[in-house]
């Protein structure tokens, strides 16, 4: 390279600088200011905050890429809520992995890793119309959890699945998670309905695709969720399971506009594209997960901080301003 | 026959090879390219231009041909001509997709104009062609801090500042620090800015950082210490305002309310000035004074809500309470 051809790329360089100013506007001084005192306030000074994280088979690997953004910015998380795959990683979230072991059990995650799905087994299904197991998946789940229980979780955590013979939602947040999370993402039509409880369990993302209601059980007054619903309208079903899927998906989107309102803050990383066994793309689902979280995330500060508000400002009068020391 | 049977082996091996096995010694130049490079390394801009005409390209081959649009991109460059200089390195980029110089200079000037999605990959080929380079460091850097890939952001500016170039610019050490901020490595990120002070003294952004490295380890005081260092620099009003809230975060609130009323004197709607003298006044019991403060917070056209949205909360707060 020339000295002339070296000067032209610093130049170049030198012209995008990302953020060598920081940014002193009085709206992100005052957000980052406020910020600060919504993370550092005593419990009961700001909402308890709700993580919910909804069904989407693999495309839900995206809620990992969604928590590493909210784990960076020290986002308060009070409790966590999922479905289907949602409560596969809500679950190891609330039960205490780091965002590091999240993002590498995800990357590893195939098709069949939690599944038996192999080609002997689904033409088994077909032939013998013999529904297949999912008790790898509360294996797996006993094993990155060390067979914790509910009550045992670093945070409070619910899980959702969907009684076969009543239809209604269970929303699960006492015994053994394993079993709970198993019967969260017990695809019906594949899986055999899990019997626990006295139930009989299937994926949970047929009556509660967004389960705010769950993260509401456990007490959460503000909630931040993560969508990661199937653009049904660009995919072609070409096996019985992406029909089955699609299904289960279109009645998740149904359900889902209702729950949308519910919650006080959305996340919807664009993962809409990708198939039921597409595992290869999961890496781009989880990067896709921390874009949409990054570019989200002042909005979703900003949300928190004006709930949070009200209750902050009982510390501003001056009775309690002496009270905190200040 | 073991030796013919070994002669057509090589042959339909070197049959099936990509041209460039054909040419052990690299690409061909006859190096008619050089006397347009000369123009160039004497800054003559138009003459380059007007020297590669699309008549004289298409007698060029090899690395003459490969020059000659890194040349064109770099010269339309020079003279403001952007969408030119895009077209140009598009071109060799498609001509040549294995070229650092190209793959770099087009993703760098995608990444200036904010097409982010279409620069990372380019800025990746780079990379696998050449590991250590510094620009493509540099742009993956910039680009993952912006997408929120923190750690690799990180790891991307680490390469980048071991080039000597690189290693005596200030801002791009500002950039890293900031996002070692980001990511709560407070330590590391006040080496970077000691760094930055060193190569720049006279730059009061690496202290405004500084200031914020320490409020994120709880010395709101040594934060106010070097805001108050930006401000001996000639910071301007953004400064002013970051101190004011510290003031008000550490509970000095007479100092706090005399940096607002300061701040005022100058910009009577700052809304963040505006929220300092109200949580002040709150703070004084003078609950009335502070709503009066905070009605006066609006959004200016085509602006951000979020301060009048925090302003109306905390006066419908204070009504509640009264």
């Amino acid at each position: 390279m020339t000295r002339r051809a070296l000067l032209l790329l610093l130049a170049l360089a030198a012209a995008t600088a990302a953020a060598a100013a920081p940014d002193l506007s009085a709206t992100a001084l005052l957000r980052d200011h406020l910020w600060r005192e919504v993370r550092l306030a005593a419990p009961g000074r700001r909402p308890k905050v709700g993580l919910v994280l909804s069904a989407g088979s693999l495309r839900a690997t995206a809620h990992v890429g969604v928590i590493k953004v909210l784990d960076n910015a020290g986002f308060p998380i009070d409790v966590v809520a999922g479905t289907s795959m949602g409560s596969v990683i809500g679950s190891l979230y609330a039960g205490g992995l780091t965002v590091d072991q999240l993002w590498s059990i995800a990357s590893q995650v195939k098709v069949n890793s939690g599944n038996d799905l192999s080609g002997r087994r689904l033409i088994s299904l077909v032939l013998f119309d013999s529904l297949l197991s999912s008790e790898k998946t509360e294996q797996q789940v006993r094993g990155w959890l060390h067979g914790l229980r509910f009550d045992q979780m670093k945070k409070p955590f619910a899980c959702v699945s969907m009684d076969v013979y009543t239809g209604e939602a269970i929303i699960f947040r006492d015994g053994d998670v394993a079993s709970a999370v198993r019967a969260s993402m017990n695809l019906p039509g594949i899986f055999q309905p899990l019997e626990y409880r006295h139930r009989y369990l299937v994926d949970g993302g047929v009556v509660d695709y967004i389960p705010v209601d769950a993260a509401r059980l456990l007490g959460a007054q503000w909630t931040i969720a993560s969508v990661t619903e199937n653009d049904y309208t660009a995919v072609r079903p070409k096996s019985v399971l992406d029909s089955l899927e699609q299904v289960i998906d279109i009645r998740g989107s149904y359900l889902s506009r209702e729950q949308r309102k519910q919650t006080n803050y959305l996340i919807e990383p664009p993962v809409g594209d990708i198939g039921m066994f597409e595992d290869h793309r999961i890496p781009e689902a989880m990067e896709k997960g921390v874009v949409a979280a990054a570019k989200r995330l002042d909005g979703a500060e900003e949300s928190l901080i004006l709930a949070s508000i009200p209750l902050l400002a009982a510390d501003w009068a001056p009775a309690t301003t002496a009270g905190r020391g200040r | 026959m073991k030796r013919s049977a070994l002669v057509l082996a090589a042959v339909l091996a070197l049959a099936a090879a990509p041209a460039r096995a054909w040419r052990p010694f690299g690409e061909p130049s006859d190096g008619k390219i050089r006397p347009v490079q000369q123009l160039n390394d004497e800054g003559k801009h138009q003459e380059v231009l007007a020297a590669l005409t699309p008549e004289y390209i298409q007698t060029l081959r090899g690395t003459d041909l490969r020059q000659a649009y890194v040349l064109l991109g770099d010269n339309h460059l020079a003279l403001g001509r952007l969408s030119e200089a895009l077209g140009d390195y598009q071109i060799g980029v498609s001509l040549f997709p294995k070229n650092v110089d190209l793959l770099t200079r087009l993703a760098t000037l995608l990444h200036q104009n904010g097409l982010d999605e279409q620069a990372k990959p380019l800025f990746q080929t780079a990379l696998k062609y050449e590991p250590r380079h510094w620009g493509a460091h540099l742009g993956l850097a910039e680009i993952d801090h912006r997408f929120g890939f923190l750690d690799r952001a990180a790891d991307h500016y680490e390469i980048a500042l071991e080039v000597d170039v690189l290693s005596k610019r200030a801002d791009v050490w500002r950039d890293y620090a900031e996002v070692l901020l980001a990511l709560h490595e407070t330590a590391t990120a006040e080496l970077a800015l000691r760094k930055a002070v060193d190569l720049d003294p006279k730059n009061a952004d690496a202290h405004v950082l500084l200031s914020f490295s320490r409020r994120a380890t709880g010395d709101l005081a040594g934060a106010i210490e070097q805001l108050d260092e930006a401000l001996a620099l000639g910071a301007g009003d953004g400064v002013r305002r970051a101190k004011a809230l510290d003031l008000l975060e550490a509970g000095r609130m007479a100092e706090a309310g005399a940096e607002a009323s300061a701040l005022l004197a100058s910009s009577p709607d700052d809304a963040a000035a505006l929220w300092v003298r109200a949580r002040v006044l709150l703070a004084k019991g003078d609950a009335a004074g502070a709503r009066k403060a905070l009605a006066a917070v609006r959004t200016p056209e085509a602006g951000d809500p979020f301060a009048e949205q925090a302003a109306k909360a905390l006066m419908a707060a204070s009504e509640k309470s009264k």
